[in-house]
């Protein structure tokens, strides 16, 4: 399946190419949202919607330290505006045989693949979704 | 052939639920008013729902429909069997039907509720002496008749068709497989086809045609029993009655009719849409069905006929036939079917129709009646083949049908013009496709007259033709065969097909005979209508919003550019400005919704709370026709239910303690819809116990909420709104109903977050009235901008009392919380940055502080920079800013910025 790979620092990560609608470069500063958990980065105007934008790094629960900021992978969720704040986006690439990744489960990642020598987390959309919501529900 | 029935499954589900919910409202009001027209109406629903059903193979829904019909029917008889119980079990058996639609909704089966049955066949035996006969149900892939394969392609059969539909009808039937049909599309006539033997047993129902759904009814084969439809709107399906229906509509309620077997209620009348149900009903198969009533009071055309020569053999069918013009006609050629239903409004036509009524050639069906063929048409082939009636035709057919309507055969030929819808294709090889097109154009006009020819005699010239097809209605007196023999040789063109058309493209429920002929141009306008699905109406909103928010940005790009230019975009963009707003508010108007569709639901909600409070209450709504933005109904749906709740459930006494007061023992509780300006009040008023105010006061103390001293300063109407603050509540006893001190908080933030207002106003001993001032629509809001650090917020004027500027530092202070003067009192004062978690630079000396509204009394926001007043377009939020407490919208300025609009209250509370 093809997926778009892209890195969170050195990390490579990939999301199956249907659940991304586009990638776009963020806006010079974010809408901060009102008492909205850290690992939002805030709202942005992409042509007239309000898209929530997550740092990818916080969702995952990766150690703290700031994204350089590179780009924003829009997920195609139907009416739910979401992004990803992520360091860059290397390319499209198929990826197959995921086997289960190492370390403590969580429903955002799918499991690891080889691609090109190297490792690749894969993410599930449907969890990232899930973890976002989590995030919000969690905070209060 | 199997067909996909999910394409009508959307169309059941809506139709299902209307009927359903009208039964339910039905029977309270019979409960309450004891009227026979809310019986027959009740039985039109449950028997809609069970053809419905059947035809579409849900047999639990079909069943438990049946024997609700069974009890309605039993009560008809007698109404002295309505009691309590039964009024109970009714109840509950709707709200299962409503259930079982839901889960088909859902993709569920639905369920088989055995007990429920259980307990109504038992009352079915024991109010009419025998078990309760079992329910048919068609198989659901059903044998599509030949006909109407085409219809569905004919665009103009499309909703009007309906017109015709009665041809649907007859299309359906015609084509010969069921029995059932007769559904008879528009308008009108619902013709009422009906097969008795019709598994489904039904009738013929008609449609409107305009609105589709009436369509379908009609085309439910299992159509109801004579539902008639009006042609109106939607909602047809049902029957005559529907007052709307009347006038030309009914015509085609009218028709109706149907002799179903057994049941049918017939139609009722034409013309004038009586609202006449009369309700015939034949009873057993075999007897014909009966009268068609029509009603009574009819215009003078249209009088019921009840033929039943129809019957054909073992089905009986008896039909009305209804037509307003002769009836012989009627009954003599389309073998009882219902026609005429023509008659429809004008009772001119009726008579001027005559012979032809059961014909639908264009000009009798200009005269509004258009409905009226079908009826015929659909008989025909009742009586043709009972036999087949087993075989249900499938919805849908007789939507489509329309087209393949009539049986050209069976219609008294000859002496009158019909209209043909004709279909041709000019080769694809062809190289002079303009001169083809003009010579089949010249061909066609030399039999009579031309109608609607698409594309365009222009285009047609110019060989501008997609496709090479090219479609046309005829009225002429040559009949298909002359059609095909003078187009025979004109090379390179091929006759697609040549059918009898609708005489309408659009069913016009209320034809004026002035309009004879012309096509479209007649009818009242508002009668045209569609059902659109609300998530559309919503993208149409969100995208104005959008091309709104993108003129605003265009305007902001152009004020840098130089002078030269700047004018041609200035004036471009104003047109753009002037466009969309325009096509905004036209939105919003598509959107306004009457309130009826919430308050419909309260006298059950009124009687089901009374009951189990053991209260009587009389429950009177007024107004409830006004509109107001769907979006707003939305929200209010279930404020409204939890006012009407602690009205009844603590505003009223008991009869007991009203008689000791000196009032009448059934409580009354009033619902009052008024429109003022821009403004929709409603106004939700009891006659009860009336609110204390030193009791709220106390319960507020007592909760903390309020200082004692607070309290003593504090008005009566002020006391009232403490019962919207959570956990205060007076309430002796909390029940299950309401009581607990939440609720009245939740009433308030709904009507405050859709730009309204909530006001409280009582009277111990007299009652209370709560008051709700809303907006006509939610989209556009007034905002004060306030700044914060870098961050821009937005606040809702209309909860803005004022701003003053004061040094923060210089405030007195009461328990670490500043205090501002305002006015002759002092306001607790927050800093917004600490309220919305940005950060800001601390500042010293002066600030500007924005006085607001809050739950509890006026608060003063501490903010950085007030940036003015703006009128802007909300933006609903999007998952997963829904969840956040605090914000009740977005929006995006001019500039392209994001902005949130904060909902101070919860800011504060959350």
């Amino acid at each position: 399946m093809r997926h778009v790979i892209f890195r969170v620092e050195k990390e490579r990560y990939g999301l199956p190419l249907s659940a991304v609608r586009e990638v776009v470069v963020p806006p010079e500063r974010f809408t901060r949202v009102p008492r909205a958990p850290s690992a939002i980065t805030g709202v942005m105007n992409l042509r007239g919607r309000v898209v929530t934008v997550v740092e990818l790094r916080q969702l995952l629960g990766l150690p703290e330290g700031g994204t350089p900021q590179a780009r924003v992978v829009l997920l195609d969720r139907g009416r739910r505006d979401l992004g990803l704040l992520v360091t860059d986006v290397d390319g499209i690439e198929a990826v197959e045989r995921v086997s289960a990744a190492p370390g403590k489960l969580t429903p955002a990642i799918r499991g690891v693949a080889r691609l090109g020598g190297l490792g690749v987390t894969v993410l599930d959309p449907e969890g990232l979704d899930a973890a976002v919501v989590a995030l919000f529900t969690h905070s209060k | 052939m199997t067909m996909d029935m999910s394409r009508y499954l959307g169309l059941f589900i809506s139709e299902a639920s209307e009927h359903l919910e009208a039964l339910g409202r039905d029977l309270v009001q019979l409960e309450r008013e004891g009227s026979s027209s809310a019986v027959d109406s009740m039985f039109r629903h449950a028997h809609s729902v069970k053809g419905m059903a059947s035809s579409m193979g849900f047999e639990p829904i079909a069943i438990l429909a049946h024997r609700v019909e069974d009890l309605v029917d039993a009560v008809r008889q007698d109404r002295g069997r309505l009691d309590r119980d039964l009024v109970d079990l009714l109840l509950s058996a709707s709200d299962t039907l409503l259930a079982q639609v839901r889960a088909v909704a859902e993709g569920r089966p639905p369920e088989d509720p055995a007990a429920l049955l259980a307990q109504l066949g038992a009352r079915v035996t024991a109010m009419t002496g025998h078990a309760p006969s079992a329910t048919r149900v068609a198989k659901v892939t059903v044998l599509k008749s030949d006909g109407d394969g085409t219809g569905g392609d004919d665009p103009g059969g499309g909703g009007g068709a309906s017109g015709s539909g009665s041809s649907g009808a007859g299309g359906a039937s015609g084509a010969g497989s069921s029995g059932t049909g007769g559904s008879s599309g528009s308008g009108a006539a619902g013709a009422g086809g009906t097969s008795g033997t019709s598994p489904s047993g039904t009738g013929g129902s008609s449609g409107s045609g305009v609105s589709g759904p009436g369509g379908t009814s009609g085309t439910s084969p299992s159509g109801t029993g004579g539902s008639s439809g009006s042609g109106v709107s939607g909602p047809g399906g049902t029957s005559g009655t529907s007052p709307s229906g009347t006038g030309g509509s009914s015509g085609s309620g009218a028709a109706g009719v149907g002799g179903t077997s057994g049941t049918s209620l017939s139609g009722t009348s034409g013309s004038s849409g009586a609202d006449s149900s009369g309700s015939a009903r034949g009873h057993g198969p075999g007897a014909s069905g009966a009268s068609g009533v029509s009603g009574e009071g009819v215009s003078p055309g249209a009088v019921g006929a009840e033929s039943r020569g129809a019957s054909v053999g073992p089905v009986s069918t008896g039909e009305a036939g209804i037509s307003g013009t002769g009836p012989p006609a009627a009954s003599g050629v389309s073998s009882g079917s219902g026609d005429g239903a023509s008659a429809s409004g004008a009772p001119g036509s009726g008579a001027g129709v005559p012979p032809a009524a059961p014909r639908l050639s264009a000009p009798d069906a200009s005269t509004g009646g258009t409905g009226a063929s079908s009826g015929n048409l659909a008989t025909g082939p009742v009586l043709a083949d009972p036999a087949s009636s087993r075989v249900v035709s499938e919805l849908g057919h007789a939507l489509k049908a329309a087209s393949s309507g009539p049986l050209p055969g069976d219609a008294p030929e000859g002496r009158s013009t019909q209209r043909w819808a004709v279909r041709l294709r000019i080769a694809p090889t062809c190289q002079v496709p303009g001169v083809r097109a003009f010579l089949v154009h010249k061909r066609l006009t030399n039999l009579g007259t031309l109608l609607d020819l698409r594309p365009a005699l222009e285009e047609l010239k110019a060989g501008r033709i997609p496709d090479g097809y090219i479609q046309l209605e005829l009225e002429t007196s040559v009949g298909d065969t002359g059609i095909h023999a003078s187009l025979k040789n004109v090379a390179e063109v091929e006759v697609v097909s040549v059918k009898p058309a609708i005489a309408l493209p659009i069913a016009l429920p209320v034809a004026p005979p002035a309009a004879e002929g012309a096509r479209g141009a007649t009818g009242d306008s508002s009668s045209r209508t569609v059902r659109v699905r609300t998530e559309l109406l919503d993208y149409f909103l969100d995208t104005v919003g959008e091309l709104m928010l993108a003129t605003a940005r265009l305007r902001e790009v152009g004020k840098v550019l130089p002078e030269t230019v700047r004018p041609a975009l200035e004036e471009g963009v104003y047109r753009l400005h002037t466009l969309v707003k325009d096509l905004h508010d036209k939105v919003m108007t598509a959107r306004m919704t009457p309130l009826s569709l919430i308050t419909d639901r309260l006298p059950r909600a009124a009687r089901d709370i009374a009951r189990r409070k053991e209260r009587e209450v009389d429950l009177v709504i007024t107004g409830a026709e006004i509109e107001l933005d769907r979006a707003i109904l939305d929200e209010l749906a279930d404020p409204l239910l939890h006012l009407l709740r602690n009205c009844i459930d603590h505003g009223l006494e008991s009869p007991e303690e009203r008689l000791a007061a000196k009032k009448g023992p059934r409580g009354r509780v009033l619902v009052a819809v008024k429109r003022a300006r821009d403004r929709v009040i409603i106004e939700l008023e009891d006659d009860g116990r009336g609110m204390n105010p030193a009791k709220l006061k106390a319960a507020a103390v007592a909760r903390g909420l309020l200082t004692p001293e607070a309290a003593a300063r504090m008005t009566d109407r002020e006391a009232f709104m403490l019962s919207c603050l959570p956990g205060v509540s007076t309430a002796k006893d909390v029940t299950d109903i309401s009581g607990r001190g939440v609720g009245m908080d939740a009433v308030k933030r709904v009507v405050e977050n859709v730009g309204g207002t909530l006001e409280i106003d009582s009277e111990p001993g007299r009652g209370t009235r709560f008051t709700l001032r809303l907006p006509l629509t939610v989209a556009v809001v007034h905002l004060l901008l306030v700044e914060v650090g870098e961050e821009v917020f937005g606040l809702p004027i209309a909860k803005v009392v004022g701003a003053t500027e004061a040094d923060g530092d210089a405030l007195s202070r009461s328990r670490e919380t500043a205090l501002l003067p305002h006015g002759n009192s002092l306001l607790p004062v927050h800093a917004l940055d600490m309220l919305v978690g940005v950060p800001a630079p601390a500042r010293q000396g002066l600030r500007p502080f924005v006085v607001m509204e809050g739950d509890a009394g006026r608060v003063a926001l501490g903010v950085d920079r007030l940036l003015g007043q703006e009128e802007v377009v909300l933006k609903p939020l999007s998952r997963p800013l829904d969840l956040l407490p605090g914000l009740s919208g977005v929006t995006i300025l001019g500039s392209g910025r994001p902005v949130f609009i904060l909902d101070v209250p919860r800011l504060l509370s959350a």
